[in-house]
């Protein structure tokens, strides 16, 4: 017998597959057009969403507002094109990425993780403001102008391999990337780890009183967030041939919160269709006109007054109210 | 008997205030010992040392027969010590059985924090088990917050018990319930004593006298007396200091 949250995680699962289905319909598509345009873009929306899904598991799921996740996402990022200009192997990069943000999360988290609250949010806005700064004027790493000329990538999976610059493959690899951290995440916050999560969310304070480490826990969850952050990031530099400072501004942290407010905060699928949808949004409204900003904040608006719990946070009861009884004999 | 629980000398003072004053009591295994006194007597603060939310200006606990300073609250609760609170302190977004859960996967082995939840068939067990014991099978899908006080007050209850403490610490579980509701909690109380240490606050005196082993009476942080029921209320400074109050 479930309970409500692992229902909840259940109908998370189907809206995935739902986008997922569409993700397709539209690879099909754009395949059938020749497009490549539509394809990058939508590659892009996906990357972007995995920083959203590291937003959501920490404010949606733990309770704290991480106002610079970006940090970690552009860190992967630089990570990735350090390496890749090295040594231009994908799976050298992302176990780089994925070893050198243990420690860097953990860095940031024995910091972080002793606030929680504004105090929380100023923190982590204010490590990724201090480095973002340094970055920017470090020349080693190219400073403003960032690190450009990544080469082009052969992923090599043995039998076959993927160019990072044949737009439909990027695309689906970056697809199944993305639906793998999304796993990740909803299977650690589908168990007895994951619950006291949702219990520092719920009520901090009687946690510690049950038994578990409120510090030990917020750390955790930090860490996990900083990985998914990182390792989306990480394809940055593969799609685009550069990284840049402006990765780990507070404008793509922002974009990010905002996305999974769209979608839905706490809904772990909310934030990968929010964010796909804000990212494709700026893209294709900014191309009718330059004003694309009043129209994503007549939208935001919008959806807060008459969903305020997000495009998901709308459907989803529906949908856990369906399952519920289906489970019911 | 061997005390389950000691108190040595426990003192806390709050800018002048000393809300606990070198208080020194036992709890017998299996028994209910009562803390009563007025309000803002310390009784509240003395659970908080016991506890570990509050750190202790001066003395230590011994539970089970090993001394333990200052710990923090998960650890003491990983010892035995588990407690609920005289303002209901439940995860009020969460579901009654998803509260229970919470408390209970305590039990599970560390292997099991990275297994799914559904995985997890000690604490689902518990789950069951204290769904029935506390009469909240009916309510398991409903949100901690949608509750009526009185099962708040239970679902309180059985969340401090969820993951078998060896002591358990219960301030004012009635407070607020119906005459029926008190009497029925005192008799689930009583029947705790099976498998667990019991240590009440309470201020219903009757109840007090009919359940408890042992009375504590606190007055101004420290401790007026100390004995079964019927010798505490014969106790003339407890007369004077208590008693005297609630009988004019
Ligand atoms: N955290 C605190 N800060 C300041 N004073 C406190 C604190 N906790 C308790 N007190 C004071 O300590 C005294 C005892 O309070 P308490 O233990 O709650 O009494 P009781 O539970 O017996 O009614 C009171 O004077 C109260 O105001
Ligand atoms: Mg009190």
């Amino acid at each position: 017998m479930l309970d409500r949250l692992s229902l909840s995680m259940r109908a998370s699962h189907i809206l995935v597959a739902l986008l997922v289905v569409i993700a397709l319909v539209f690879a099909l598509v754009a395949w059938s057009t020749g497009d490549r345009f539509y394809l990058r873009l939508a590659t892009e929306a996906l990357i972007f969403a995995g920083l959203a899904l590291s937003v959501d598991t920490l404010l949606g799921y733990t309770g704290l507002l991480p106002l610079g996740q970006a940090l970690f996402f552009g860190f992967g990022a630089y990570v990735s094109a350090l390496v890749l200009r090295e040594a231009p192997s994908f799976w050298t990069a992302i176990g780089v990425v994925f070893l050198s943000t243990l420690v860097v999360g953990l860095t940031g988290g024995v910091i972080a993780s002793r606030a929680r609250g504004v105090y929380f949010a100023l923190i982590s806005f204010g490590l990724a403001q201090v480095v973002s700064k340094v970055v920017f004027n470090i020349r080693e790493l190219g400073a403003s102008d960032g690190l450009r000329g990544i080469p082009v990538l052969d992923i090599e999976f043995g039998l076959f391999s993927i160019s990072t610059n044949a737009p439909l493959a990027f695309f689906l690899f970056t697809l199944a990337f993305i639906l793998l951290l999304y796993a990740l995440a909803a299977y650690l916050l589908d168990t007895p780890f994951g619950r006291v999560l949702i219990a520092l969310k719920a009520n901090e304070k009687r946690v510690p009183f049950l038994g578990y480490s409120v510090f030990g826990a917020r750390l955790a969850a930090y860490i996990l967030a900083a990985e998914i952050a990182a390792l989306s990031g990480a394809l940055y530099p593969m799609l685009r041939g550069f990284v840049s400072p402006e990765l780990m501004f507070f404008a793509v942290s922002g974009n990010a919160i905002i996305g999974v407010i769209l979608g839905g905060v706490g809904t772990l699928a909310g934030a990968l269709y929010g964010s796909i949808l804000l990212t494709l949004m700026r893209s294709i409204v900014g191309t009718w006109t330059e004003h694309h900003l009043i129209v994503i904040g007549l939208v935001f608006i919008i959806v807060v007054i008459f969903l305020p719990r997000g495009l998901l946070g709308f459907v989803r009861p529906r949908l856990e109210a369906v399952l519920s009884r289906r489970q019911k004999p | 008997m061997k005390p389950m629980l000691e108190a040595r000398n426990l003192a806390v003072s709050f800018g002048g205030i000393h809300a606990v004053d070198g208080v020194t009591f036992a709890a017998a295994p299996n028994q209910i010992t009562t803390v009563i006194g007025p309000n803002g007597a310390g009784k509240s603060t003395l659970f908080n040392l016991i506890s570990g939310a509050v750190r202790p200006h001066r003395g230590h606990i011994v539970l089970d027969g090993k001394r333990h300073e200052h710990m923090r609250p998960d650890r003491l609760r990983e010892l035995g010590i588990g407690r609920s609170f005289q303002i209901t302190n439940l995860f009020f977004e969460l579901t009654v059985a998803e509260n229970l859960r919470l408390a209970a996967q305590l039990l599970e082995p560390r292997k099991h924090w990275l297994v799914p939840v559904r995985r997890s068939t000690l604490a689902g067990q518990r789950v069951g088990e204290l769904l029935e014991e506390f009469h909240l099978a009916g309510k398991a899908d409903e949100r901690a917050g949608d509750l009526s006080h009185g099962e708040q007050r239970r679902l309180e209850i059985a969340v401090a018990l969820a993951a078998r403490p060896k002591v358990l610490m219960l301030d004012e579980p009635t407070q607020g319930m119906s005459h029926s509701d008190t009497a029925e909690t005192a008799r689930l109380i009583r029947a705790l004593t099976d498998s667990v240490t019991v240590l009440l606050i309470e201020h219903d005196i009757g109840l007090v006298m009919d359940i408890s082993d042992r009375i504590v009476v606190m007055h101004q942080g420290r401790k007026l007396a100390d004995g079964p029921p019927a010798e505490v209320r014969a106790d003339p400074a407890v007369q004077a200091a208590y008693f005297g109050h609630a009988r004019s």
